[in-house]
């Protein structure tokens, strides 16, 4: 395949790239309709019961983990396998960790704003499509740490890795958008 | 090339007249029994006319091309290169955008027409619409019919509600509707401007027996009016 | 026997069924272990359909590839196995010519039981009274024939789109064809769902599952969400393939201004596919939320608000009439030159107004909530920039008139397609006006009126030039030719079955014939014209009919046909009759426009000539060679 695709003058990592953007910004418009209804069924209200603390520590957790996926993706550019796999575990770890916050999250939520409510119904949807993305994250950054056990990472032949990186950036994104939306506006 | 255009031009002219025609002279829309549905017929009346014209215009190129313009049989030769012509693209864009433009423009002076309150006292009835049935309160005197009666010539506001889907206000003598969405309240203005019987119908899908979802609706003179209003209230 | 448990098609039906089966029981084991009641049909369908669907993908092969991938072994060459028998279309294949046709068939299959729902319905409404359906049946058949249609347009396009643009562009295969056989695979469980829809009860909403209604619908309206869902995603993703295909599989220089207009329109519909498909995947993820777990988005008793739905509905359901006619508008761009041998006139501003067309469609969907109480003051903006749309489709229109004017017409079958196309799609346009502006809509929204509108504009700019693309293309696809005479017949029966079918629905409207209803009062004296209507439907199946026909007998036993039968200039057509497998060996040269008909030394493309190897491989199966 990549013998055909060089004779036609193809750049398969350029067409993979511009794939994973479209995909992501379509995925944006999904974010925007939800944040879009947040205001729309809700406008800026929001409970007193809200976990501030605790909404702040998985907010930085989550950016925590990009700098660490950041880390990882640089590694595997220098070909440096175990450093990438250390910085790719922390990522996966940090992300588990942001999920677990969730649970504790809704499960407090339950209690004061359950989903039958107007800013249950939004924060569980927000919050759940959410992470839900981050799970598929967690499962692309397993899969290229799955297939770097058989192939070598290195210059010029990264590009799984800085797929997965991106993506996870992306959901990083996202959350940075949900987080006031949820959290702070009022 | 000139005889081919006047041909075209004649052809255009005749078929938009003879569309135009149809529009005015065969009984397109029911009776009407609105203020309101006089404006709407002639907004509608005013582009059917304006389509009638452009369809014939396109429809007359298209088939007068195929019959004049058609391959002689063992002619393989390719036609005349011609590839564009700016000012020509230029007029059929800027036509169109002129065109619409007045109809929105007119479509929007109606509209303001029929959403200003009318001076003096309005008549309001809440309308409850369920599955599948309606209600008609009047507020102002104290009851509830399941028929709708209004006076001639009063403006009615009605106020539309929904008590479990959407539904759909519509007599179509009256021309206009509009939805009852359960959790918020329409307005809808009418002026009934004949005296009949009409029927109201539900024009939003609501389920099972949405096609059954109908109500008689009346438009009596002033005093008959009056005499309901006293018989309701006993 | 082998070959049959050799199909995916069939491993993933089998793998699907269980993984329904086991999913549904996993949740019924729960709830009773919870100590609700076992059965809850819309959480324990839910839970089957969440296994059972990936399951019958990895039956069908969809993920195998990737999952080599992770696993680190190299992939194989889409289509590197030599094997060209019929099996082939029954499985996972990432050839664009496989998927093409794959996409196509599908899309006829669904349109044939979808137009068999509605000539049931049709019945029904023939005459006042209620005749032999139950309202119930009527409200399921006619809503399923919406939303089967529909589906079956997305599946056309995408098909049409998969198949043609890249030979257009000179590309060896999609930009991902392992993505794009996906796409295609997840389109058949929605198939599935939507014909299981009827015997779970159906669903009384129309295809646009308005809530609350559909919060409260029977259990097909679950399945149908979960239908448009699969759909939405093979539309999103093919969106994906098609755009990165074109923006970087082009041959050297095929400068986006040398596109085939048909590419340009598939360029525009890919971008409406990625943008706008999540709004409405995600109002209809929203009715599902509230109807398995109780969420309140659309009550307003827990502070949901109804109209959240139709924004977020419509938000993506306008720009999909673009995404259902763009290409239909592309392919009679695409034949108009070919059969009035002149170049497309004004090619740049047609090129451009596609993306007029897309880029308008995304700031006028309140117009379908005129009458809905959107804000009263919102109305005016939104009438104005509906009315903008006559602008690029005007050029489209004036251009084709323009292209034919002192040309050399013939008539043949796919020309004949294109003009009805022409016609039909016109009066969609024209009696869309009064839909646009607010004070006529509020008088014609919801009756017949509309539901002739938008039949003009579906048959207008998807069923007349899908047929058109049929007529035109199957030599290049098959290596044989349609009938000529049948496809005369099939041209003239739908034509005339057309017009007196969508014509006298104008009037019903008009006369208080509302949609969507299963009777109505024999005192509207609408009785005579239903029945026309009713007669004339048929009259369209019949020529439908004519159509089938023509297609299997054709493919059997039509004359083999030439590399160039219609003496185009594209790029697929120098190209041997069907295609090598990988199009083109060595990429082509493109040097000038596709449309230079009559210019003197113009030349689109030089193609090295396939070679023979690719005659006889590129069949449908006819040819296995070792
Ligand atoms: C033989 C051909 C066809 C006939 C006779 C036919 C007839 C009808 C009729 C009478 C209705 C209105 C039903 C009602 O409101 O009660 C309807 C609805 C509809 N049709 Fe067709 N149709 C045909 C083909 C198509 C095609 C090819 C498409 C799409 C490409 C299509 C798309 C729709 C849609 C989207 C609806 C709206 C359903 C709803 O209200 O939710 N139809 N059809
Ligand atoms: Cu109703
Ligand atoms: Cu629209």
């Amino acid at each position: 395949m990549a013998a055909a695709a060089k004779t036609r003058g193809e750049d398969r990592v350029a067409i993979y790239r511009l794939g994973l953007w479209l995909f992501m910004g379509s995925e944006s418009f999904l974010f925007l309709a939800l944040l879009f209804s947040r205001f729309y069924l809700q406008g800026v209200q929001r409970p007193a019961e809200l976990n501030q603390p605790l909404g702040l520590v998985i907010s930085i957790v989550l950016l925590l983990s990009s700098l660490s996926a950041y880390r990882g993706e640089t590694c595997a550019v220098y070909g440096d396998q175990a450093g990438f796999r250390r910085n790719i575990l922390v990522t996966i770890g940090l992300g588990f960790l942001f999920l677990v916050g969730v649970g504790i999250e809704w499960s407090e939520g339950f209690h004061f704003f359950p989903p039958s409510t107007g800013f249950g119904t939004v924060f569980f949807t927000l919050t759940g499509f959410h992470a839900f993305h981050v799970l598929t994250g967690v499962l692309a950054l397993a899969a290229v740490l799955v297939r770097g056990r058989k192939v070598q990472y290195g210059p010029g032949s990264y590009w799984a890795v800085e797929g997965a990186v991106k993506y996870w950036h992306f959901v990083d994104v996202a959350w940075v958008f949900i987080y006031p939306t949820l959290y702070l506006v009022s | 090339m000139r005889k081919h255009w006047i041909a075209v031009i004649a052809l255009t002219i005749v078929g938009a007249a003879l569309l135009a025609l149809l529009f005015l002279k065969v009984p397109l829309v029911p009776a009407q029994a609105a203020k309101q549905a006089a404006q709407i017929d002639t907004l509608l009346t005013v582009q059917l006319a304006l389509g009638g014209a452009i369809f014939a215009l396109v429809m007359v190129f298209l088939v007068y091309s195929v019959i004049a313009f058609r391959r002689r049989p063992g002619d393989t030769d390719d036609g005349p290169p011609t590839e564009g012509n700016a000012a020509l693209e230029t007029v059929w864009t800027i036509i169109p955008l002129a065109l619409v433009l007045s109809l929105a423009t007119y479509g929007g002076i109606v509209l303001r027409d029929m959403l200003r309150p009318p001076p003096g006292q309005e008549l309001v009835v809440k309308v409850n619409a369920m599955q599948f049935a309606w209600l008609f309160e009047y507020p102002q005197y104290g009851f509830t019919s399941p028929q709708l009666r209004m006076p001639v010539d009063q403006p009615v506001l009605l106020r539309l509600a929904s008590r479990d889907v959407i539904h759909s206000f519509w007599v179509p003598e009256f021309r206009v509707k509009m939805d009852a969405v359960p959790g918020m309240e329409k307005h809808l203005r009418i002026t009934p401007t004949v005296i009949g019987n009409y029927q109201v119908q539900c024009a939003e899908l609501c389920g099972l027996l949405h096609w059954a979802m109908r109500a008689p609706v009346s438009v009596v003179d002033g005093a008959a009016f009056q005499q309901w209003i006293a018989e309701q209230r006993k | 026997m082998r070959t049959l448990l050799s199909l995916g098609l069939l491993k993933g039906v089998i793998a699907g069924l269980a993984g329904t089966a086991v999913g549904m029981a996993l949740t019924m084991v729960v709830r009773s272990a919870l100590g609700y009641p076992a059965w809850q049909p819309d959480q324990v369908t839910l839970a089957g359909t969440l296994v059972g669907i990936p399951a019958y993908l990895a039956g069908v092969g969809a993920f195998s590839a990737w999952w080599g991938w992770v696993l680190g072994k190299g992939i194989e060459e889409p289509g590197g196995h030599h094997f060209w028998g019929w099996t082939r279309y029954f499985g996972a294949d990432p050839n664009h010519k496989v998927i093409g046709i794959q996409y196509m068939a599908t899309s006829l299959v669904v349109i044939a039981v979808a137009g068999i729902y509605q000539l049931i319905a049709r019945l029904e409404t023939s005459q006042p009274g209620l005749q032999f359906l139950s309202p119930d049946t009527y409200n399921s058949l006619m809503s399923l024939h919406g939303i089967m249609m529909l589906g079956a347009v997305l599946l056309g396009v995408s098909g049409m789109i998969n198949y043609l643009v890249p030979l257009m562009i000179g590309a060896r295969d999609m930009a991902f064809p392992r993505l794009n056989a996906f796409s295609y695979w997840i389109t058949v469980p929605a198939v599935f769902l939507l014909l299981f829809a009827l015997p779970a009860g159906g669903f009384d909403t129309g295809w646009t599952g308005y809530p609350p209604l559909s919060t409260k619908a029977p259990l097909g309206m679950q399945l149908m969400i979960l239908a448009f869902y699969l759909v939405g995603w093979s539309s999103i993703l093919g969106g994906v393939n098609f755009l990165a295909t074109i923006m970087k599989m082009r041959a050297p220089g095929m400068g986006l201004f040398r596109m085939p207009i048909f590419v340009w329109t598939a360029l525009a519909t890919a971008f409406l596919q990625i943008v706008f498909t999540q709004f409405v995947g995600i109002a209809f993820l929203m009715v599902l939320l509230q109807r398995v777990l109780g969420l309140g988005f659309f009550d307003p008793a827990k502070g949901g608000n109804v109209l959240l739905f139709q924004h977020l509905f419509w938000l993506y359901s306008h720009p999909a009439v673009y995404i259902f006619v763009l290409p239909g508008l592309g392919v009679i761009s695409e034949i108009v030159p070919v059969f009035s041998r002149k170049p497309l006139f004004g090619y740049r501003l047609v090129a451009l107004s596609s993306f007029g067309i897309a880029l308008q469609g995304a700031i006028v969907w309140g117009h379908h909530m005129f009458t809905a109480g959107i804000e009263e003051w919102l109305r005016i903006p939104f009438m104005v920039t509906t009315m903008l749309v006559a602008v690029p489709t005007g050029v489209k229109i004036f251009s084709w008139l323009a292209t034919m004017w002192h040309g050399k017409i013939s008539l043949d079958t796919p020309m004949l397609f294109a003009l009805t196309a022409i016609a039909v799609f016109l009066v969609g346009g024209l009696t869309g006006i009064p839909n646009g502006i607010v004070p006529t809509d509020l008088y014609i929204h919801d009756t017949y009126w509309v539901v002739a509108h938008f039949h003009h504009t579906l048959f207008g700019g998807f069923v007349f030039p899908a047929m058109a693309a049929i007529y035109f293309w199957f030599p290049k696809v098959t290596g044989r030719l349609l009938n000529r005479g049948l496809g005369k017949l099939h041209w003239a029966l739908m034509t005339v079955g057309f017009f007196v079918t969508y014509e006298p629905m104008f009037w019903l409207g008009l006369n208080g014939m509302r949609r969507r209803i299963a009777d109505y009062d024999p005192a509207l004296g609408l009785g005579p014209m239903n029945t026309v209507v009713s007669v004339a439907a048929y009259v369209i199946a019949l020529s439908m009919l004519v159509f089938f026909v023509n297609l299997v007998a054709s493919a059997w036993r039509g004359t083999r046909a030439p590399a160039n039968p219609w003496r185009s200039r594209t790029l697929e057509w120098q190209l041997s009759s069907p295609p090598p497998e990988h199009n083109f060996p060595t990429p082509p040269q493109v040097l000038g426009s596709p449309y230079g008909f009559g210019i003197p030394g113009s030349v689109h493309a030089v193609v090295t000539p396939a070679g023979g190897a690719g005659e006889e491989k590129g069949g449908l199966g006819r040819v296995s060679s070792g």
